[in-house]
């Protein structure tokens, strides 16, 4: 009796288990570049944008006319640079974004990642007066902000 | 599912039919049973038909499966599956194919009590499999999870050869003598994988005689097969 007990148990987890056991719930996969924004006369203390707007060439808005200290931009894994154009509302700064994208499998579900080795940094400074570090050597997640930018 | 409904049926009515016999054994306790039935010992060989039936519906797969025993004793058989597998996987942002050759070995125990000189069994058994595969990443989308700046599918296919996968598994199945010496099989498998050689920045995703790998390590498997025994001696 046991015996068929164990039988029945065992049959019952074959018919039942055989469902997709992986979703994707890493988001995001592959990382966005962060960037803050801070006072440029007293350099620990946030600052917000009060009228942002940020663009890529040739692209709509990603930001439109938003107050933020903090904003994340996706980064185009299918080119060596991505450029964006960030303005206060009066004036704009080109911002440039240079990097060597390399794939790294994660999972079933997720696929591949991107990640950014070997970042490096640009910008023109009519109302980013500077920003911090110029390069890093990969962005491969988005736990911490990338970039503190002064204004 | 019917097909579990039915067998859980039989089950039940073997239940019963060894309460019965141990009420005769009471009843004619002096006398002996002079007839001794015999059944056949020996080598039985056959193909797993479900293969090539989910290979017609299904045009991403093919395979094709040998199978055998060979009794040792009343209840024990030495088992051995052999075959071939292609399969084609399909996910969100990946398509891969896995081909190659794969074996199982192992031991069959039979916990069903026959009647006089039936040959059906229930058995449950215990197999190790080895398969060497080779893997291709068909084409591939990288997750950048943006539609700021889409990325491009990739479709250089890229082959990973010599993988290997081991594991063990535990069988539970059901076979029935239909004709003589002509035997039908259905049986299912819960896997657990030991050990897979993944390919470089990949993963094994499937492997043949495994089946798909799922996250935690196992995999599931069904074989219906046709045997026939070729009888050496009776005992």
């Amino acid at each position: 009796m046991k015996k068929i007990i164990l039988l029945l148990g065992f049959l019952s987890i074959i018919i039942t288990s055989c469902e997709k056991d992986d979703y994707c719930l890493k988001n995001p996969v592959t990382p966005n570049l962060i960037l803050r924004f801070y006072d440029d006369s007293n350099r620990k203390t946030l600052k917000s944008v009060e009228e942002l707007y940020v663009w890529s060439t040739g692209k709509d808005s990603i930001f439109s006319n938003v107050k933020s200290d903090s904003i994340y931009l996706p980064l185009n894994s299918n080119t060596n640079k991505t450029v964006y154009h960030l303005s206060n509302g009066s004036s704009v700064d080109t911002f440039t974004i240079s990097y060597t994208p390399e794939e790294e499998f994660v999972s079933r579900s997720c696929g591949f990642k991107i990640n950014f080795q070997e970042v490096s940094f640009s910008s023109d400074t009519f109302w980013i007066k500077d920003f911090t570090p110029s390069s890093l050597t990969t962005i491969d997640s988005q736990n911490a902000a990338h970039v503190q930018i002064y204004h | 599912m019917f097909k579990y409904i039915i067998s859980i049926c039989f089950l039940f009515f073997v239940v019963e039919g060894q309460a019965q016999e141990q009420q005769d054994e009471l009843n004619i306790d002096s006398k002996t049973d002079s007839i001794i039935y015999k059944t056949a010992y020996g080598l039985r060989l056959g193909v797993d038909i479900s293969k090539p039936i989910v290979a017609q519906f299904n045009n991403t797969y093919s395979g094709f499966e040998l199978v055998g025993d060979y009794r040792l004793s009343k209840t024990f058989y030495a088992a051995i599956e052999m075959g071939f597998e292609e399969e084609t996987t399909f996910e969100d942002y990946t398509n891969s194919t896995s081909e190659g050759n794969y074996i199982r070995l192992g031991f069959n125990f039979n916990a069903y009590k026959n009647w006089l000189d039936m040959n059906n069994e229930i058995f449950i058994g215990y197999r190790y499999g080895f398969s060497l595969f080779n893997q291709t990443l068909n084409s591939h989308t990288p997750n950048v999870n943006t539609s700021y700046f889409p990325a491009n599918t990739i479709s250089t296919p890229i082959t990973t050869k010599n993988l290997n996968a081991h594991w063990s598994e535990l069988v539970v199945g059901f076979r029935a003598e239909t004709f003589k010496n002509f035997f039908v099989t259905v049986s299912g498998s819960y896997k657990i994988l030991m050990y897979v050689k993944e390919p470089e920045n990949f993963k094994s995703l499937y492997a043949p005689g495994f089946n798909r790998i799922f996250e935690s390590g196992t995999g599931f498997g069904f074989n219906y097969t046709l045997t026939y025994l070729i009888p050496f001696q009776k005992k």
